[in-house]
């Protein structure tokens, strides 16, 4: 048995743009890996360099430093192994005078990879198979999308790279393109690379993510260990101000209007509870709250912001 | 290969307002002049009389065409085509779509390949269109419309043609040239067709331009690059096709004092190749250090 390749691997990768005192310093050396089958979340606020590395990836931009291997195949040297991918960059843009199935074409043949039969079936997959003899001038955002999929998947890749794909779709859309994601890493055990602001589609699809902030990798993991890690118990008690300074000399506690949040583990449930009894302070509830990952993004993106 | 020329083919013919405007024109106007020209012969007496007094052969209609290549709006519109072939992927933003599924060499040369099958079936089709047009409008008027075809018209005629066509055709993958590499180089349309037809028109001027910098500076040699640009070379390589000889550069500075250049054909087809191959691997070469930001 042989290890696998990793789908995505970067080492020290950076891309700096412009020079002097106009340089922007875009991606700073990141480094990263997608195992193969993975659902992979890439999160961070605008400009923090999700773009700028999905598009070295596919070879869009040159790296100022390092490199990037997808299949363990350096992409500069081997471009031919972004055949094994389907991206969507930035939203879905297609050559607006033809029909879709004729962009689809333009596509898989600029591969040569042309498949009329694979064409049609895809386009049913993403429900347009109705309108695909129609100019993508007329379609929504939300259908340019779906075939921004059909486009990604055309020579049916391993690894697909999806940049906001649920963009400009209503929840239902979204929940069927989120549904359809997790069909493609589970029943065809594709790897997706996914960058979103949807953070609570992310955590529904994710296994990993990692969050860029001004071009650095600043957190990466297991979505369920990362969230478990800033995991934090609400408390009841009266009175809250005597239950807040009984506390806070072990644990960060925030004070709310009628109880307490307390950064800690399910674990220390039964020491925190000690201590607000040895205080004779009331204890009414104390439940542990998982945080989203939206919460936990926040905060993260929060420590991280310059400060001053 | 095959799929990619097609990829480019299905596009480009898919942008219909593009192709009608810009390339279809040529044999469309062909169809157009006959229509017209034939309402007109019909209607009108006098027009047949002066139009049937004119000797215009088959020969010289086939073969004159190609001229249309050279012609300003003829070189504006195919510029104009070039320019969006190149450049409308950065303003459609749709690099990024292709460049991950292929080499980005074969793309751009690709895009070479498809403009000259483009043109070239253009002009071939106006070509005949035009020579049939033209028969007609001969029958119309009870004109001749010669010569009779023999075995050695044909192969004259063949001959004609295809230097009449190859010429022009590589004069326009000059200026094609340019427009590629100035829409590529801009990211925009307009930017490659305002470049690239200032260009063409620079390239007229030259010799003006390089006749006051020696008079005025006294610097005679500089006269000698225009025999370095694509105008002058394929001026020479016509005249040694039709007749054998060369088109000399011929200046007249004052009195006796002239200079004339004579320039074997070898030496312009040097030079047309060198300005091909050079703009093309320009254009291939900035596109592949070019970062994609769109």
């Amino acid at each position: 048995m042989t290890a696998s390749v990793p789908s995505i691997h970067t080492e020290n990768l950076t891309k700096h743009f412009g020079r002097g005192k106009k340089r922007i310093e875009a991606v700073k050396s990141v480094d990263l890996t997608v195992e193969s089958g993975q659902v992979y979340g890439f999160l961070g606020p605008n400009g923090a360099g999700k773009t700028t590395t999905i598009r070295m990836l596919l070879r869009l931009l040159h790296p100022t430093t390092g490199r990037a291997y997808i299949y363990g195949q350096d992409v500069a040297r081997h471009p031919e192994v972004l055949r094994r991918v389907g991206a969507i960059v930035e939203g879905a843009t297609f050559y607006n005078f033809l029909t879709a199935r004729r962009n689809l074409e333009v596509f898989a043949r600029t591969a040569d990879q042309y498949d009329p039969a694979r064409i049609d079936s895809l386009l049913a997959q993403v429900g347009l198979a109705e309108r695909k003899h129609q100019r993508v001038k007329g379609y929504s955002t939300g259908m340019k999308q779906r075939l921004g999929l059909a486009a990604a998947l055309l020579g049916d890749p391993d690894l697909l790279i999806l940049d906001e794909p649920t963009n400009g779709l209503d929840p239902s859309g979204m929940h069927e393109i989120r549904e359809f994601i997790r069909r493609l890493a589970t029943e065809q055990g594709k790897t997706i690379f996914l960058s979103s602001h949807l953070l609570s589609e992310v955590e529904q699809i994710c296994d990993r993510v990692a969050i860029i902030q001004r071009g650095q990798i600043v957190r990466e993991g297991v979505v369920s260990e990362l969230l478990e890690a800033k995991t934090a118990l609400r408390v009841e008690a009266r009175p809250l101000e005597a239950a807040a300074a009984a506390l806070s000399a072990h644990w960060s506690v925030t004070t709310n209007s009628t109880w307490l949040s307390v950064q800690a583990t399910r674990e220390e449930i039964p020491a925190i509870v000690r201590r607000l009894v040895e205080s004779n302070i009331d204890i009414y509830q104390v439940t542990s709250q998982r945080q989203t990952l939206e919460e936990y993004f926040l905060s993260v993106v929060g420590e991280e912001a310059p400060h001053g | 290969m095959v799929n990619l020329f097609r990829a480019e083919w299905t596009k480009i013919a898919g942008h219909r307002w593009l192709t009608s405007c810009l390339i279809w024109i040529f044999p469309v106007g062909a169809v157009g002049f006959t229509v017209a020209m034939s309402a007109i012969l019909l209607l009108s007496e006098s027009a047949r009389t002066s139009f049937g007094a004119d000797t215009v052969t088959w020969t010289e209609t086939l073969v004159g065409a190609w001229s249309f290549l050279n012609n300003p709006l003829g070189r504006l519109l195919l510029i104009g085509f070039t320019a969006v072939m190149f450049a409308g992927e950065y303003q459609w933003q749709t690099w990024k779509n292709l460049i991950p599924r292929n080499r980005r060499v074969a793309l751009i040369l690709n895009k070479f390949l498809a403009l000259s099958v483009f043109v070239i079936f253009a002009f071939a089709l106006m070509s005949v269109l035009l020579t049939v047009g033209m028969g007609l409008l001969r029958a119309i008027a009870g004109a001749s419309y010669g010569p009779e075809i023999t075995g050695e018209v044909l192969r004259t005629t063949a001959a004609d043609y295809a230097r009449s066509a190859g010429l022009g055709f590589l004069s326009t993958l000059i200026a094609a040239g340019y427009a590629a590499l100035a829409g590529m180089f801009s990211r925009s349309i307009l930017g490659g067709v305002l470049v690239a037809y200032g260009l063409t028109i620079a390239e007229n001027l030259s010799l003006v331009a390089l006749l006051l910098i020696a008079i005025f500076l006294d610097f005679r040699t500089i006269v000698h690059l225009y025999r370095f640009l694509p105008g002058y070379n394929l001026q020479n390589l016509d005249s040694w096709f039709r007749i054998g000889e060369p088109a000399p550069l011929e200046i007249a500075f004052s009195g006796t004092d002239r200079l004339v250049v004579r320039d074997s054909a070898e030496f312009s087809a040097l030079v047309i190749a060198a300005w091909v191959v050079g703009l093309i691997g320009l254009t291939v070469y900035l596109f592949r250090r070019q970062d994609i930001t769109s």
